[in-house]
């Protein structure tokens, strides 16, 4: 009898919690725009700082701080903070003219200055992404004054301006950079932007507020003035099914990273869904060039031969993850090579013969190749739920299996956010594959993760450990060139030269997603990165 | 001499036509999951890590009994091939939470005063955390792997039998036929090995039995948040894990796991309650 009761109960509340599940509840909308309100956002991931190096961190500063320029939906750079720019004939000297009047909520004014202390301060470790994108080519900036900002080059950057659009260049206090602690101003930094940190309920959520004395929107804002809405409740809900059925009970006016199963569901339900494919860096494979197998360009090119990537993602993504083949840049980058993504078919016969030519002759009884009795073995960790979400964790088992048929036994190793972020897996000695995406605006993304590597000027972001002067020769020429067209023709070489060589192959396009409930008008993502734009953002009644 | 016994239980006589049918269902599973475990190409219909994209997402169906993954594998298959898993983690945790008892109770016990007290406390201190925290405590310091999920459930559910342990060896220690043993010259080592440990520790069997169905559990619970086995893996934990993503579209990845964790579960609880309840009727 016990038996009995005990198995109903569990067939009860698995069908209740499905049922809760499947219970989608959108309400119609009747159009009337409402003055205030709260919006109330569940988000996947919690960053450890509101301004920081991490696009999770990216998305919240952007709500917080201005930047000085914005880019727009054809990619065109607009002012912000900035009414005008300009670069000088050799490239070296950029001039900004900035809006006049405008002040930190801290009611210090918004001035050449005070921009000019943010860029030191993000080279001398503010944020260590904004600093690894100057990087070699800053020098100083100035105020020459109160609204005219001189920043000075070693070399000709163009596309600076491009890069500026990110949310990791946001503006902040001077005053309170060089005040407060360095907790307060992670916990609650202290911008220009359409809202303010009211509080941080660590674990939970962010409760943001408006600034009702805003000024300086982007000039590809829908609206001006102080934003719609009074306050933004930014939840952090790591569940994705969680997150859906939040929205889907009408708990949450709009949700981050929608999986892809979900999207159709979502779709007719009446949702606004948003998708943006993230330029830069697709989520790809590197391959460690410096020790183990893959030092080995026959075995890395055996690897991209073995998988029939564009399978596995088109059913995992379920048609709305783009497959990716080339391993520089995603095919939303300004500049990329289709003859790089088209470099490797699926061909396991190519992949067999590469790796018989190679030595790998030997099995093992499970079919692992062997080479001097020594068995076919690589590791692939991966951020699990940071880097790489639950439908990635998905693809990364089908280029497992894949993989595995023509005799490599790959070993896939989830690593906790935590334990990524303390630098675990994060040196040569430890993995052979690695696996990320990184996110920009320009192809010049490659000289982040391309650049070379050396004892006096180090370069974490070169996963491959790959330097290679002609490699680099190719990144630096697009980066300096004085056109668009002479820049995308470099760094096409640069991603074919890594096709080439097989030091990466690209697997999917990193997505950021958006479901938005029907009563909630005017969300966007904003076009740097994908992140969600609520200052236009209004409730209807 | 004359030889004297001072053992106290006597096994009843085990009479098969009168075992419930619950039991006769719990035993038939239990075989079912040790063929699974130890020849798993004998039950399965498919090669479970095989992809067929054609047919992810797919309920169950005469090709596929239990449907299939997002990445088309046989769900029917994963969950054959996962037994071997996640019942080696079950009988390992087990194991590793009765030994460590073990040793912990019978110190508590039987150690002279002041290392006895030590252990007491440190057996009350891991009772004040509870053993899920326990186990997640070890898996941070160590990281997720089978092995360490052994490890870590077994910490965890181990102050619980340790206390139990403990009561059972000051029971007997105070028993009449200790006290004969003692009075007809026994050393305390004879005593102890011969009479306390006998007696005291018969009631482990049923909890081993117990303690397996609960490890399962609470292993299931950590691969299910991610901190026990590595994909593709079809641990039964890691399969809820992988299927949560997609409740709403294929329940049955949720459903057919979750509902085989709860009857090898409930198996391994009845097979243990009855040789409870066997044991001390043999008490009696």
């Amino acid at each position: 009898m016990r038996l009995s009761r005990i198995s109903l109960a569990t067939v009860a509340l698995v069908s209740a919690l499905t049922l809760t599940a499947c219970a989608a509840t959108t309400a119609s909308s009747t159009g009337a725009a409402v003055d205030g309100g709260t919006i109330v956002y569940a988000h996947q991931q919690e960053p450890a700082c509101v301004f920081g190096g991490w696009i999770e961190q990216a998305y919240l500063s952007y709500q917080v701080l201005d930047n000085l320029v914005s880019l727009d939906a054809n990619h065109k750079v607009v002012p912000w903070l900035a009414t005008s720019w300009k670069s000088s004939t050799d490239g070296l000297t950029w001039t900004f003219t900035l809006k006049k009047g405008v002040k930190f909520t801290d009611g210090t004014p918004v001035d050449a200055a005070a921009v000019a202390y943010n860029f030191d301060y993000w080279l001398k470790g503010g944020n260590s992404t904004a600093a690894v994108w100057l990087g070699g080519y800053y020098q100083s900036a100035k105020a020459v004054s109160a609204t005219t900002l001189q920043v000075n080059l070693s070399k000709p950057y163009p596309r600076l301006v491009d890069n500026l659009t990110q949310g990791y260049f946001g503006i902040q206090s001077e005053h309170a950079l060089t005040t407060r602690t360095k907790d307060q101003n992670c916990a609650s930094p202290i911008g220009s932007g359409a809202f303010i940190v009211k509080k941080w309920n660590r674990g939970q959520d962010i409760v943001l507020t408006r600034n009702n004395k805003y000024t300086s929107w982007p000039a590809n804002a829908l609206h001006t003035g102080p934003a719609h809405v009074k306050v933004i409740d930014w939840k952090f809900v790591a569940d994705p099914t969680t997150r859906v059925a939040a929205l889907q009970a009408g708990q949450v006016n709009a949700i981050y990273d929608v999986p892809a199963v979900q999207w159709k569901t979502l779709k007719t339900s009446g949702f606004q869904l948003d998708r943006y494919v993230t330029p830069g860096r697709p989520q790809q494979i590197s391959f460690n060039t410096q020790l183990g197998p893959f030092t080995d360009e026959k075995l890395r090119q055996a690897f991209a031969y073995s998988l029939n990537r564009k399978q596995i993602v088109d059913t995992i993504g379920q048609g709305i993850i783009p497959s990716e083949g080339n391993g520089g840049v995603s095919q939303a980058t300004p500049g990329y090579s289709k003859k790089a993504a088209d470099w490797y078919s699926y061909n396991p016969s190519k992949a067999n013969a590469l790796l018989d030519a190679a030595g790998w002759t030997g099995r093992t009884s499970a079919g692992v190749r062997t080479k001097d009795g020594k068995p076919l073995t690589v590791i692939l960790p991966y951020g699990a739920g940071s880097i790489i979400n639950a439908d990635g964790a998905a693809i990364l088992q089908g280029v497992k299996e894949q993989a595995s048929k023509v005799g490599f036994d790959v070993t896939l190793i989830p690593v906790p956010q935590s334990e990524l972020f303390a630098g675990k897996y994060g040196t040569p000695q430890d993995h052979d594959i690695s696996v990320g995406y990184w996110t920009a605006v320009t192809a010049g993304i490659l000289y982040i993760n391309w650049r070379p590597s050396t004892a006096s000027n180090p370069n974490y972001s070169n996963s491959a450990y790959y330097n290679n002067p002609e490699l680099e020769g190719y990144i630096l020429g697009g980066n300096s060139a004085p056109t668009v067209a002479a820049q995308n023709a470099d760094y096409e070489k640069a991603q074919n030269y890594i096709a080439q060589h097989a030091l990466a192959i690209g697997v999917y396009d990193r997505l950021s997603t958006l479901a938005v409930s029907p009563k909630l008008k005017d969300v966007w993502q904003e076009h740097a990165q994908g992140g969600p734009t609520f200052y236009d953002a209004y409730f209807t009644k | 001499m004359t030889a004297v016994s001072t053992a106290s239980v006597v096994t009843p006589p085990l009479r098969l036509s009168r075992l419930p049918w619950g039991l006769y269902a719990a035993g038939l599973l239990g075989l079912l999951l040790a063929i699974a475990a130890i020849a798993p190409q004998l039950l399965a219909t498919h090669d479970p890590y095989a992809l067929d994209y054609a047919h992810a997402l797919r309920g169950p169906s005469f090709a596929n009994w239990f449907g299939t993954d997002e990445s088309g594998r046989d769900l029917y298959s994963r969950i054959i091939f996962g037994a071997r898993e996640s019942l080696l983690i079950g009988l390992g945790a087990a194991g590793v939470g009765i030994v460590l008892s073990l040793i912990l109770g019978s110190l508590a016990a039987l150690a002279v005063k002041p290392a006895a007290v030590v252990v007491d406390r440190v057996v009350e201190v891991m009772f004040a955390f509870p053993a899920l925290l326990l186990a997640l405590l070890l898996i941070a310091i160590a990281g997720p792997s089978a092995l360490t999920e052994i490890f870590a459930v077994g910490l965890g559910t181990a102050p619980g039998y340790a206390r139990m342990i403990r009561g059972q060896i000051l029971s007997a220690k105070n028993s009449g036929y200790v006290e004969a043993a003692t009075a007809l010259g026994h050393s305390r080592a004879r005593i102890i090995g011969a009479h306390i440990l006998p007696n005291a520790l018969r009631p482990l069997v049923a909890v081993f039995a117990l303690s397996v169905g609960q490890s399962i559990v609470w292993a299931s619970s950590l691969s299910f948040l991610g901190l026990g086995v590595a994909p593709p893996s079809s641990e039964w934990g890691a399969l809820l894990d992988a299927g949560r993503g997609y409740i709403t579209q294929a329940g049955w990845l949720e459903v057919v796991p979750g509902l085989v964790i709860v009857a090898v579960a409930l198996a391994a609880t009845t097979i243990g309650r009855h040789l409870q309840a066997y044991l001390e009727k043999g008490e009696k």
